[in-house]
């Protein structure tokens, strides 16, 4: 199990550490656009830092945590080393690789696009080449954890592939299809632009493909927190699953359901008729259904654990949780974070009522509520649990890792809040500054303000958790115990080779595939071209501010 | 445990449920998406099913009454920046160029750098900009005496040689994308120039200069104006707010310049004119 467990630990340490100095250019972003003083006043420097800030939390962090989280379930779940431990490292090395072109790239000024590329704006090739290279790494692991969880099914044809196994891999294979639009997006169509191949960009199929992507890759980010709810909560908690086949119908149902969806980014673009735009939408609705199934099953894991406990009533149980385990501390409050965002979620889904947060500072409120809010934290609580495991040394003080959840809670609710009102008031979004002498723009003022304070309260908290799993670091080896993953309350014996597999459900994503993106994409060969000159943004002023 | 279900043996039962819950949830939208919803019109009758489902793929456009007389079309220009037109200015040929701009020296300067407040500087310029410009003044889409003549004796070929020509000359005006001189929160900047320049106002609308002419950025269509001579500057900015000149595609120039005050004009013309320095404003 050791050569998975520098794995993991190297993974993990690359995406916390370039963790922190992004926290701290999203805290500088909010001073920017508030009304109080920023240091380094520049609107070029904006942009690039908000390229970087995006780049580092959407891409590296989340793919680097993905696969460091994946190669140590693959170990502790099945039971076994890891196979392919040579192939991993070099999915690392060429990730990191990439991660450093597409960063030094922004930093030096080159690449202003935002981490969503918006063609027809167009970055220097070395950001897509680093960006291409971050995600082609990533492949790697997609292959190996299908490798892994074939090879353990065929050695033991008459065990039910644990639960944990079994959604790391639909993890990768939802990634696998979700990466595939934005690869082809830079290959086909940015990299031929920026090495200066072609003249113009087609920006309408550059962003119908990069659509693809965009919705299935915020279900890549929450796999691991889901992975986390379903395994190993309960078992934090002190109590069983509720049930294992419910676990593997919500994996399921994610990567089934949140691929053909992604036009619900393109509702606003000219280039696709109403119909697909509304079909997807209407797909979309169908991510409630795993949403809902596990915000029951876990609640039901814990009663059962609470009710063991010795809590009685219908929510005495509640209290006697052992709230002092992060794992069940980061739970409820990303539960509470995922309530909140899901349901701003449901108006951004919604064809007709998009049309009035779109473009707005809204937008950027749900996601960071939903990802930087009950995703991330959940990633925390993973890594107090992991770190101890992998390294073998105890968190120094739970108590400051609490201190470090509760702050993070906080912080992204007193953050995300006041920005989701001033989307309803009309701010929009990606600007770099706002002139607060308007009346229209100062009734929005002291809303900005207190997002400011929010952001630094996630700053601390973020200096926070690395503080913890440092002093970790140094202290004493004292357990050894491997990551433990949480039973059912019935465990499975048997299960369909349907709920085993992904044979079908990879089908159904096929078709799915073809039905939702087959024409909107089609169309591009055949009827519309969206060719536009480029708008080269590498030379722009950001190179002086960012020095 | 049921090892030999295939994906496509649907007389299992997780394979039946998924294959027709899928082909359910599809027909479903697909109904809803391109019958009912592509049908429905805001103000008048439901379209026919085969309409509906054209409309909802995006390949017609709208079928709703189109019999109310249409005002007669007024474009600025006759030039739309479309792959067509860039690949015909990337055709232009200098040797020639150079030839006809023989024609253009007497006013436009010496190689097209020029000497009088009267005449632009071409040296520099963008060629689809020269293109436009010669296009529009052909076209009698933009009007100044001999210009409109001028233009009207080049061939559309001819106009493309003397653009690449003139856009290949050096010092006229600066290239559009340069170096940041002036970065910073220029909103709150004392210098009514560089504000405008660098921040615009956004209180009347107006946004920077220099996110369309550079140097942060450029937008097809709009020149270099640092180098450019000061009258001319003012005197253009002066046509657009009159309307007097209406050749910008989306009245880009028009909406802008409309916000000026004759001042503003004055101090952004010297700031972007040849040899003025910033610092000289900080009196006005
Ligand atoms: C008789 C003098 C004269 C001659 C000769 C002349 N131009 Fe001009 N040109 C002008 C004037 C004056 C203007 C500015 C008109 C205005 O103020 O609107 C102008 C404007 C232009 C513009 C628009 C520039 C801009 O910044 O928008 C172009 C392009 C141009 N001329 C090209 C040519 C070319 C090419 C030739 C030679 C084939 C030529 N001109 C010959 C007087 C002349
Ligand atoms: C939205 C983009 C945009 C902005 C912002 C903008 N311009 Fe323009 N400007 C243009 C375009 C495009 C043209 C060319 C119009 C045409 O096609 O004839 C133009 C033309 C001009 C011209 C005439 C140049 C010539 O050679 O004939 C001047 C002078 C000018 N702009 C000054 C300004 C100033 C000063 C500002 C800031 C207050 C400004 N512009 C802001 C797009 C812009
Ligand atoms: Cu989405």
């Amino acid at each position: 199990m050791l050569n998975s467990r520098r794995l993991a630990l190297f993974h993990c340490w690359v995406a916390f550490g370039a963790f922190l100095p992004a926290v701290l250019l999203g805290a500088w972003q909010m001073l920017m656009r508030s009304p109080l003083p920023a240091p380094l006043d520049d609107p070029g420097a904006y942009y690039a830092s908000v390229t970087l800030h995006g780049t580092v939390m959407a891409y590296v962090i989340t793919t680097f945590f993905a696969m460091g989280f994946g190669y140590a379930v693959a170990a502790t779940s099945l039971g076994r080393p890891l196979r392919g431990a040579a192939a991993a490292w070099a999915g690392f090395v060429i990730c990191l690789v990439g991660t450093a072109m597409a960063a030094a790239t922004v930093v030096a000024g080159k690449a202003s696009v935002l981490y969503t590329f918006y063609p027809p704006l167009l970055a220097s090739p070395w950001y897509y080449l680093g960006a291409f290279l971050l995600v082609a790494g990533s492949m790697v692991w997609v292959v190996l954890m299908v490798v892994n969880m074939v090879g353990w099914k065929r050695d033991n044809p008459e065990r039910p592939v644990p639960l944990a196994m079994f959604a790391i891999t639909a993890t990768a294979l939802l990634w696998a299809w979700a990466a595939a639009g934005v690869e082809i997006e830079l290959v086909g169509i940015l990299l031929p632009r920026a090495f200066g191949w072609s003249d113009l960009i087609d920006a309408g199929l550059g962003r119908t493909l990069f659509s693809v992507t965009l919705h299935a890759i915020v279900y890549f980010w929450l796999m691991p927190a889901y992975i986390a709810f379903y395994t190993l909560v309960p078992q934090a908690a002190g109590g069983r699953l509720y049930s294992d086949t419910m676990g593997r119908l919500t994996f399921i149902m994610f990567l089934v359901f949140s691929l053909p969806v992604g036009m619900h980014h393109l509702f606003a673009d000219p280039e696709h008729g109403s119909g697909f735009k509304f079909l997807q939408s209407f797909l979309t609705f169908l991510i409630a259904l795993p949403t809902l199934l596990t915000v029951f099953s876990i609640t039901a894991s814990l009663e059962i654990a609470g009710r063991h406990r010795g809590g009685r009533g219908l929510l005495g149980w509640i209290a006697t949780l052992p709230w002092e385990e992060p794992m069940v501390l980061a739970v409820a409050l990303s539960l509470v974070m995922l309530g909140f965002g899901g349901f701003g979620g449901l108006i951004n889904m919604s064809y007709a009522m998009n049309m009035m947060i779109h473009n707005t500072s809204w937008v950027t409120a749900h996601f960071h509520l939903i990802f930087g809010g009950a995703v991330v934290i959940m990633y925390f609580a993973i890594a107090y649990e992991m770190w101890p495991r992998i390294t073998g040394k105890p968190l120094r003080s739970k108590a400051l890792a609490r201190w470090q959840l509760w702050l993070w809670f906080w912080g992204m609710l007193i953050t995300t809040i006041p920005w989701h009102i001033a989307g309803l008031m009309g701010q929009p979004r990606r600007i770099a500054i706002f002139d607060y002498s308007l009346p229209l723009v100062a009734r929005m003022a002291s809303l900005v303000n207190i997002s400011v304070i929010g952001g630094f309260i996630l700053l601390v908290s973020a200096i926070l958790l690395i503080t913890v799993l440092v002093r970790s670091h140094f202290g004493e080896r004292s357990v050894t115990e491997p990551l433990r993953y949480a039973l059912a309350v019935n465990p499975p014996r048997q299960v369909p080779a349907s709920l085993n597999g992904f044979a079908l459900w990879n089908a159904i994503v096929l078709v799915l595939m073809i039905v939702a993106y087959g024409y909107p994409i089609g169309q591009f060969f055949f009827l519309k071209s969206h060719s536009a000159p480029a708008v080269e943004v590498t030379s722009q002023s950001a190179a002086a501010g960012v020095q | 445990m049921a090892r030999e279900q295939g994906p496509f043996k649907t007389d299992n039962p997780w394979p039946r449920i998924g294959w027709w819950s899928v082909a359910g949830l599809l027909a479903a939208g697909a109904v809803l998406g391109f019958v009912v919803l592509g049908g429905e019109q805001q103000n008048g009758p439901r379209l026919g099913t085969w309409t509906a489902i054209c409309r909802a793929l995006g390949i017609a456009s709208d079928t709703g009454p189109a019999t109310a007389p249409q005002p007669p079309l007024q474009t600025p220009t006759r030039i739309a920046w479309t792959a067509a037109t860039l690949a015909r200015i990337a055709g232009g040929d200098v040797k020639h160029g150079e030839f006809v701009a023989l024609n253009c020296a007497a006013c436009h300067g010496e190689q097209g750098v020029s000497q009088s407040g009267l005449f632009p500087t071409l040296a520099g310029m963008d060629a689809g900009i020269i293109y436009k410009q010669l296009d529009d003044f052909r076209a009698g889409k933009r009007s100044w005496g001999a210009m409109n003549a001028i233009a009207t004796a080049l061939s559309d070929q001819d106009a493309a040689d003397v653009a690449a020509y003139f856009a290949g000359r050096v010092n006229g005006l600066a290239p559009i994308l340069g170096e940041n001189f002036h970065g910073g929160r220029t909103l709150r900047e004392a210098d009514v120039a560089t504000r405008l320049a660098f921040a615009g106002d956004p209180a009347r609308g107006i946004p920077p200069c220099a996110a369309c002419h550079g140097p942060s950025a450029s937008k097809p269509g709009a020149p270099s104006l640092k180098g450019q001579r000061p009258e001319y500057i003012e005197r253009q900015l002066a046509a657009f707010a009159q309307g007097i000149r209406q050749n910008d595609i989306n009245r880009q120039m028009r909406t802008v310049a409309m916000q000026l005050t004759p001042d503003e004009m004055h101090a952004i013309a010297v700031y972007y004119g040849s040899g003025a320095a910033p610092a000289e404003l900080a009196g006005r």
